[in-house]
């Protein structure tokens, strides 16, 4: 096998290796080139639909991406939006002397708290920047934020959202200032409290987010505010730039140094200084549904095993078309060779008969006139006798010589063929009155099946009898003794041609020996039986009244032959 | 009874000379020709009542020998003897008068009870 694979070079070698008959090899090509024609597009469309079906997944799960950014930072927004205005409501509410009373402020604080989650202290501080009261668990009263960054933001904002930073308790924190304008003192106050972060990573964990994905804040500055899984710790900055922000969400794709795909989905929050992030590892839509994916597998397997036996039934039905053909040449060749062979042999025959019959019609008189004289003369002697004796034995062997060139001068002649219109059944009946004796005295069954509305037939009746008795004699010659012998003729009409079948269940004729009963001088019977020339001529009769003669036969279970002969007879 | 005269018409000598003689033995007068001229000239010059013609016959085709015969005398009966299978001439044989055809080797018995009848008809014709 090695060896083999190793000479390969075509694959046609292949072919001839796998099929020496040339069918069977005609038959792999075409299996294989209507396979590969019919089957290529098939692996295109499901090839194509796979990945367009995968690319209107990736950006249906982008738009739900992005839809759930928006909810969140919706969500975030309103979040924030809710304690900014709750603080202002408080703000507004109280003065600035009732807030400054830590119990009242204590009072609002734990009020406020049971509405708002998340918050962790509340604080009144004055123009100054000085924490004038303060609820919470720290000690805070009296902090001075006068010289910190968001104090000097508020004051211009009115507003203000923290960053987040580490509070006290080294918790992440952000911090909502709003402030009071007191303008008939011409001061102003500010109302601060904190909120604890964990609360806003609430809302990231809250979208959908599959284990390998992640979403938190940032900062304008790139600084991680909540939580993230992957991306670093809260207060460290981002290890990547994120593009400039728009309005909105937005969805893009990052290809990291590992080459893992990333979709990046981002979005700034309305009032606070944060950028909602979210980090999209898993990608769900490449594991395409496994109905839709079966679904495809299963029409694919499907339409390979249909395809495939489709294909194997044309190549089938288109060898075997050219095998039939071919044979039915071969056969219609092998049967001119025959027709012409015995031809050639018939005149071969008749010729040898043509020059052998005048020496033995010498010898036949000179040998009739030695015994003429040897009868006529007065000897009495005892040679006398047996020069008669052998004279005699001369002409018996003459006579055999002339049976036979008579048989065969008859089959080469032209014969006077007398054509007349004639029953067929007739014939084959009168034929049959010549064997009655011979069937009766034998017990043989004779079935006669013969059609009815036989056409007459305008053919040489002697002829064609001489054909139907040669083939009866055959019959009865070949039944055997053990036996009992059944002889079947049947007529039938077909085409302009009537059919004589005339079978036998005798011994038969094995299959080597069928190819040659219709040449001269070959028989199967036993010797001094049969002159071998009975099938030759009646095979000369039947051609020459443009009919045919064929035969079937089965060693051992019978023979059967069957003469066609048209109904009007066209002798060469 | 006048012997029966016979035209023995063969290009085989030897199977004229034999067939002849063994004739003659039975008792019939027989002259031999191995061609058609000769045929012609003996056939004028002996009257045969009976002539036994071969059909392949070197100087004259058979079948001109037995329209000659017939144009000379139209009740001359005349028996074919063929070697050969050619049918076609002993069918136009046939359509030309001839009265039987005998194949060869031929046996003697037949052929002398065929030139009898043969006889017979010519005469009462």
């Amino acid at each position: 096998m090695k060896n083999i694979l190793k000479d390969l070079r075509h694959p046609r070698d292949l072919f001839s290796i796998s099929a020496t008959d040339p069918y069977k090899s005609l038959k792999i090509r075409v299996i294989l080139l209507d396979a590969i024609l019919s089957l290529i597009p098939l692996f295109i469309v499901v090839t194509t639909s796979y990945f367009w079906f995968q690319s209107i997944l990736k950006e249906d799960y982008r738009s739900q991406i992005k839809w759930q950014i928006e909810n969140t930072k919706q969500s975030l927004d309103f979040f924030i939006e809710e304690r900014v205005s709750g603080l202002r409501f408080i703000a507004s509410a109280f003065t600035y002397e009732q807030l400054s009373d830590r119990k009242t402020l204590a009072n609002v604080f734990l009020k406020f708290k049971r509405e708002v989650s998340g918050l962790v202290d509340i604080g009144i501080i004055d123009a100054n920047g000085i924490q004038q009261a303060y609820v919470g668990p720290y000690k805070l009263e009296g902090k001075d934020y006068s010289n910190q960054d968001w104090f000097d933001e508020v004051t211009v904002k009115n507003v203000y959202v923290s960053d987040v930073f580490m509070g006290y308790r080294k918790l992440p924190h952000f911090a909502i200032a709003v402030k009071r304008e007191l303008p008939e003192q011409g001061t102003f106050w500010i109302l601060r409290a904190t909120i604890d972060v964990e609360t806003l990573s609430k809302f990231a964990s809250a979208m959908n987010l599959g284990n390998k994905d992640d979403a938190f804040l940032i900062n304008k500055e790139g600084v991680i505010q909540t939580p993230s899984r992957f991306h670093g710790n809260v207060l460290e900055k981002l290890s990547f730039p994120l593009p400039g922000s728009q309005q909105g969400a937005t969805v893009q794709e990052i290809t990291d140094s590992s080459d893992a795909c990333t979709i990046c989905g981002y979005a700034e929050l309305k009032h606070s200084p944060w950028v909602l992030v979210a980090m999209i590892q898993s990608a769900p839509y490449l594991k395409i549904p496994r109905i839709f994916k079966n679904e495809l597998f299963f029409i694919t397997i499907i339409s390979i095993i249909v395809g495939i036996i489709v294909v194997t039934r044309i190549a089938n039905t288109l060898v075997n078309r050219i095998q039939e053909a071919e044979k039915e040449r071969e056969d219609a060749i092998a049967q001119s060779e025959h027709a012409s062979k015995l031809a050639s042999v018939g005149r071969l025959a008749s010729g040898v008969a043509h020059e052998i019959n005048n020496p033995l019609a010498i010898i036949n008189e000179k040998a009739g006139l030695m015994k003429d004289i040897l009868e006529a003369s007065e000897d009495q002697s005892k040679s006398r006798e047996k020069f008669i004796g052998l004279i005699n034995s001369i002409f018996d062997s003459v006579s055999r010589c002339r049976t036979i060139t008579h048989r065969l001068l008859g089959f080469s002649r032209r014969m006077d063929t007398a054509h007349e219109l004639f029953d067929m059944n007739d014939a084959i009946r009168e034929v049959l009155g010549f064997l009655e004796k011979e069937i009766l005295f034998r017990n043989i069954r004779l079935d006669l099946v013969l059609a009815e509305d036989l056409p007459r037939v305008m053919s040489d009746r002697g002829q064609v009898q001489q054909v139907l008795l040669n083939i009866f004699n055959n019959a009865l010659d070949a039944l055997l003794e053990e036996k009992e012998g059944t002889i079947t003729i049947k007529t039938t009409v077909n085409d302009q041609k009537i059919k004589v079948s005339v079978s036998d269940n005798g011994h038969g004729i094995p299959k080597d020996k069928l190819k040659k009963i219709f040449e001269p001088f070959y028989t199967t019977k036993e010797k001094g039986k049969g002159t071998g020339l009975g099938l030759f001529i009646s095979y000369g009769i039947i051609k020459r009244l443009g009919g045919n003669i064929l035969v079937e036969s089965e060693a051992t279970k019978g023979t059967k032959f069957t003469i066609e002969i048209p109904t009007t007879s066209t002798s060469e | 009874m006048i012997r029966t005269k016979v035209l023995l018409v063969d290009d085989e000598v030897e199977f004229a000379s034999a067939l002849a003689e063994r004739l003659q033995m039975r008792n019939y007068e027989v002259r031999t020709a191995s061609n058609g001229l000769e045929a012609m000239a003996l056939f004028h010059e002996s009257t045969p009542d009976v002539v036994l013609l071969d059909l392949k016959i070197p100087g004259m085709d058979g079948l001109e020998i037995l329209s000659n015969i017939k144009k000379f005398d139209p009740t001359i009966e005349v028996l074919m003897l063929t070697g050969h299978g050619d049918v076609a001439s002993v069918q136009k044989g046939m359509q030309s008068g001839v009265l039987e055809y005998i194949m060869k080797p031929i046996d003697i018995d037949e052929l002398t009870s065929k030139i009898d009848r043969a006889r017979k008809k010519k005469e009462k014709g």
